[in-house]
């Protein structure tokens, strides 16, 4: 329809069906294009809500936030079991379809020693193999073999957030949210990419406390969200 | 055309949620998917599952399609919507038909093969009805689809039109569709001017037809335009949000609301703060009226200081 230089999109909020490229005015270059973005000929549209993102030399992407995930290679998870076959735990990442877990992908894994995990436990995996259409496969242990902190989580308490948020916890340099709470209190976290947070520490108020400063802190900015941090803070101490 | 206001947000459980009103007519939408779509024939099969601990009825494995995503779709009116209380809200003929062509328009515009095997569903349910509530439909179930992140080729709009005393009218409500004149519902894709729904009861001229049509579409890239401010309104309301309960921060009963609501709220979260606002307002009317015409804030001491200042007045 109309042409839009692609500079007067990028970090804009874009909408499903906005045209944002026109291929037959950019020449000769190979273009690269990330998650939310569909090519329909020459033009390449929208097709999720969110802000569009370039970075250079040639890629493109929208940046969303939702409640639902979507599966891809090497992204960290928490998952809950759901059943357990002969070969593989059926987990749940929030994703189109159950990921399989293999009964062997934990380390030194044999048919000796299977892990027996009941339907609701809480698992931080990582996700192997993600094709559409196929359940995605996971793995208890890094990419070398080694256990690394995956596995079940035990205590604390685990709630959910959308997909941005969990983003925006795992940034480096660390998220304001956490440094500041991280400062006044002690506790363990797990983030998952899907959308999942899990807490845990010494006592429940602390896990309260925590779990309250992250799930509202979605929307702030820097100082707004240290503001938040310190206020709760003030309510305890 | 009506007046027409659109929220995303409204349900906290589903995965994409949205309201949307035209004139009188409020509908809302939630959207739950992409997600698994399996099971055996009319077994009932439930799975732990933080989100969606539900029994829910699983469709024939026949109905899973290989190499798409399922979309159902069901709509349903409330009890209370028409003017008459109804007694069956589902399950009769008007709300299957609707149903279907809700899902239809719907199914036209999601991008269902990058997503094989698992099924997408959209409720809708109408509170309060005046007319026009196919087109709130549809146009909720739009927002709430981008809602989700549920991958689209487009916006889907849609609005009706009319022709009665030989003028097209724009955006019927219950009492100009109850004229007999003829209705025409149009839905499209505004930005690929793709046209996804037609209906029409009633007969028409064929030149007459086409204006009526034409009227309709501009009504729909009318609404197009305001559900694209919507989603710029989204990232602006959570800010305003919090900086209203970092000033009543200073009180401690605001503060525990503040920490109640929860992320799913921001909807629930402003209309809270704002009855609150509201009360602290009125129960203060006399004293110290502001100077310049904007609204004060005290802190809980004063505020209790002014209360016991009015009963001892009374």
């Amino acid at each position: 329809m109309e042409d839009n230089t692609p500079a007067s999109f990028v970090d804009q909020l874009v909408v499903p069906g906005d045209v944002v490229l026109d291929l037959s005015k950019m020449g000769n270059q190979t273009i690269k294009l990330g998650g939310g973005l569909h090519q329909d000929c020459d033009a390449i549209t929208v097709t999720k809500a969110g802000r569009l993102r370039f970075s250079k030399p040639n890629k493109y992407w929208v940046e969303s936030s939702q409640k639902r995930y979507v599966p891809c290679v090497e992204d960290t998870v928490l998952g809950i079991v759901v059943d357990s076959k002969a070969d593989n735990f059926l987990v749940d990442i929030k994703g189109p379809a159950l990921a399989f877990l293999p009964v062997l992908a934990f380390e030194g894994g044999t048919r000796r020693n299977i892990p027996k995990f009941e339907a609701g436990t809480l698992l931080y995996v990582r996700v192997v193999k993600a094709n559409t259409g196929m359940n995605p496969e996971l793995s208890c242990t890094d990419a070398s073999g080694k256990a690394a902190e995956f596995g079940p989580l035990k205590d604390g308490y685990m709630f959910e957030s959308s997909t941005g948020l969990s983003r925006m916890l795992l940034s480096s340099p660390t998220c304001p949210v956490l440094e500041a709470l991280g400062k006044k209190l002690s506790f363990e976290i797990a983030v998952g990419l899907n959308g999942r947070v899990w807490v845990n520490a010494s006592s429940p108020s602390t896990v309260i406390l925590v779990a309250n400063a992250i799930m509202n802190s979605e929307s702030l900015s820097v100082v707004q969200q240290k503001i938040m941090v310190d206020k709760l803070l003030q309510r305890i101490q | 055309m009506r007046q027409i206001r659109g929220e995303i947000g409204a349900v906290a459980k589903a995965d994409g949620s949205a309201f949307f009103e035209m004139g009188n007519t409020k509908v809302i939408a939630a959207v739950y998917g992409p997600r698994e779509g399996f099971g055996k024939d009319g077994e009932t099969h439930s799975y732990w599952s933080e989100n969606s601990r539900v029994n829910y009825k699983v469709e024939n494995r026949s109905q899973q399609i290989s190499d798409q995503a399922l979309v159902r779709c069901e709509y349903t009116m409330a009890n209370f919507s028409t003017g008459d209380r109804m007694r069956k809200p589902k399950g009769d003929r008007r709300s299957t038909e609707i149903s279907l062509v809700i899902r239809q328009t719907m199914e036209a515009c999601i991008l269902t093969h990058l997503m094989p095997r698992s099924q997408i569903d959209i409720f809708v349910q109408v509170l309060q009805a005046d007319g026009g509530t196919r087109s709130a439909c549809i146009n909720a179930a739009t927002l709430a689809l981008a809602d989700a992140g549920i991958p689209m080729r487009d916006l889907v709009t849609s609005c009706s039109a009319g022709y009665l005393n030989s003028t097209p009218l724009l955006d019927l409500n219950y009492v100009e569709d109850s004229a007999g004149g003829p209705d025409v519902t149009v839905g499209i894709l505004p930005k690929l001017d793709k046209v996804t729904l037609l209906q029409m009861d009633a007969k028409l001229p064929m030149d007459i037809f086409e204006n009526v049509m034409q009227l309709a579409i501009e009504g729909c890239k009318a609404i197009a335009n305001y559900i694209r401010e919507v989603f710029d309104v989204k990232a602006c309301v959570a800010s305003m949000v919090i900086c209203l309960v970092l000033i009543f921060s200073t009180s401690d009963l605001y503060m525990g609301i503040f920490l109640d609501s929860g992320i799913g709220g921001h909807y629930n979260c402003s209309f809270v703060l704002c009855n609150i606002f509201v009360k602290k307002i009125n129960r203060n009317p006399q004293k110290q009226a502001p100077s310049d015409g904007s609204t004060c804030f005290y802190g809980k001491q004063k505020w209790e200081e002014l209360l016991i200042s009015t009963r001892d007045e009374s």
